[in-house]
């Protein structure tokens, strides 16, 4: 059962992704493949702020770690992507584990701005750090992901490494959801001291949370080093870790397919919506606000409500 | 034997003594209540006991151990488990995946494991039929015994329950008095029970403490208790147990 359904969230994945990469022309490629680089990093959002409740707004600086990281071995150092990737993703990863202990003390709106500040921090540090990060000027060079012959280096080509990607981070996010980790972050969510009480270590199931939440950053950032090739300092602002909540609440928190369908939908909506001009802000922000008021549980939870519906008449006119 | 030795307990909130010096035991497979009017410090007292709250002074020895100074996870790893006075579910989760995540204090255990031990539990506290609804949509009743379940299914040798009797109505807590016993006649569990419902008292402790503002006042078989005239004088006023000299 358990497997179906994370075999299920891959396959969807596949399916729907590689059908649109075969209709879809350059373009709306180049915002697909932003879009799947944006879903893997609000799956890992997911396990902070969707299952262990920690209301964290400093994911982008993960992001930005990994793209940093990744940029300055493959181009200082010359390392293979393909080594930088696990490395961007360990380097993130232990610093989420170090600076997680001091800032997990922190709840609610404290964590929310601390959080904020070591985003603030981190564009600060990328920015005037010249001589390892080029300053405000960026890495540029991020050589391309090449398997032999082939490489990503067109739009289509990188959305299907994409989206096996994105198909993995899916189907293992989906298992650990239901599993008994995924458990114990929403316990630790819902009440701490009830949790202690069914011998959880709250510390640690927190530390873990931002811990993973941290390396699917990574991933994603890697990912936006090796698309766009190019990395600056504004890539990874805080602006960037509110579009990820904004994803995660419109998609739905606590599902994964709410992150992949928030993260999808918030990269498209500006472009459809272009004819609003800078009235656009204006109509994001009221939406944003009715999605809080009306979905508190985005559009994932509508889905579930209208199923309920749909079962409730199914079951009336059977009866 | 001792399971739990609590010595010399006290608990200082500024100038208040919420507890002063409490000296306590359980032994393995007892059962013992603590008594008292409201803000006697009995919930303080389970509180310093889980870990929630450390003691200004004293020690707690738990199966051996010193746990003075151990988190509470830890104390509920070692057997130690507790159902709080306004019963604390986790709301998001269902009925199963509630007393899945007290099973789960085993690690060794599969996700299978977890779900029929689970379900193995809410059985036995006819409560299986809910086991796939979401908890707020229990009755209050239901929610305080998924509660239990779920510390039952972290196999505890010393259960604290606070007040697990408010609240409910008088059939709930008949049910809720014949499973406890059953289950203390199938496995050795110890249990500290604290609550107002002096029937229940009487009918399921072997043993009774009696706190007022923060200090032992008696301790005794329910017989000895009752007749205790600083019980009677805490209970019913000054006058009254000093009357029965």
């Amino acid at each position: 059962m358990r497997r179906y359904h994370s075999l299920l969230a891959a396959v969807a994945i596949l399916a729907l992704g590689g059908l649109l990469s075969l209709v879809l022309a350059d373009y709306r490629l180049r915002l697909l493949n932003v879009s799947v680089i944006s879903a893997i990093a609000v799956i890992g959002f997911n396990f902070a702020f969707g299952l262990a409740g920690l209301i964290s707004l400093g994911h982008a600086a993960f992001v930005g770690l990994g793209a940093y990281t990744l940029a300055i071995l493959s181009t200082a150092f010359g390392w293979s992507p393909w080594l930088a990737i696990p490395v961007a993703i360990l380097v993130t990863t232990l610093f989420a584990g170090l600076i997680g202990y001091p800032l997990l003390r922190l709840r609610g709106h404290y964590l929310a701005l601390a959080t904020l500040g070591l985003n603030v921090s981190f564009t600060i540090v990328v920015t005037n750090w010249i001589s390892l990060t080029g300053g405000t000027n960026g890495i540029s060079g991020i050589p391309e992901l090449r398997l032999g012959a082939f490489a990503f280096n067109d739009e289509r080509r990188f959305l299907w490494l994409g989206l096996v990607l994105l198909a993995l981070c899916a189907a293992f996010a989906v298992t650990l959801q239901r599993s008994r980790y995924g458990r114990a972050m929403m316990a630790v969510r819902d009440d701490e001291t009830a949790a202690r009480m069914t011998g959880i270590d709250v510390t640690r199931v927190k530390i873990t949370a931002l811990c993973l939440s941290a390396a699917f950053a990574a991933l994603s950032g890697t990912l936006f080093a090796t698309h766009v090739r190019f990395v600056a300092p504004e890539d990874f602002n805080y602006a960037h870790s509110i579009i990820y909540l904004a994803m995660l609440i419109v998609g739905g928190e606590g599902a994964v397919a709410g992150a992949v369908i928030g993260a999808a939908l918030l990269t498209f909506l500006p472009e459809w919506l272009r004819f609003l001009g800078d009235a656009y802000l204006a109509f994001f922000g009221l939406m944003l606000l009715a999605i809080l008021i009306f979905l508190p549980t985005g559009l994932v939870g509508l889905a579930a409500q209208l199923r309920r519906l749909g079962g409730h008449r199914e079951a009336e006119t059977t009866s | 034997m001792t399971l739990l030795h609590a010595t010399a307990i006290s608990k200082r909130y500024g100038g208040l003594m919420a507890l002063s010096e409490v000296d306590f035991r359980v032994a393995p497979g007892e059962f013992v209540a603590v008594i008292g009017p409201n803000g006697a410090g009995k919930s303080t007292f389970l509180n310093v006991l889980t870990g929630l709250t450390p003691p200004s002074a004293g020690r707690v020895l738990f199966d051996g151990r010193d746990v003075t100074r151990a988190p509470t996870h830890r104390r509920i790893r070692a057997g130690l488990g507790r159902t709080f006075q306004h019963g604390r579910l986790f709301a998001r989760l269902s009925v199963l995946e509630n007393v899945m995540t007290g099973a789960a204090i085993r690690t060794d255990r599969t996700e299978s494991q977890l779900r029929a031990l689970s379900l193995g539990m809410l059985d036995r506290m006819g409560l299986v039929g809910e086991a796939h609804r979401a908890v707020g949509s229990l009755s209050y009743g239901q929610r305080r015994m998924v509660e239990l379940c779920r510390a039952l299914a972290c196999g505890p040798k010393l259960l604290l329950l606070d007040e697990p009797a408010a609240g409910l109505n008088l059939g709930e807590v008949e049910q809720l008095m014949a499973r406890l016993t059953a289950l203390r006649a199938e496995q050795e569990l110890a249990v500290v029970l604290i609550e107002h419902n002096m029937g229940m008292v009487m009918r399921l402790a072997q043993r009774i403490l009696v706190l007022n503002f923060g200090c032992r006042i008696a301790e005794g078989s329910p017989a000895e208790v009752q007749s205790d005239p600083a019980v009677l004088s805490a209970y019913l006023g000054e006058g009254y147990g000093n009357a029965q000299h």
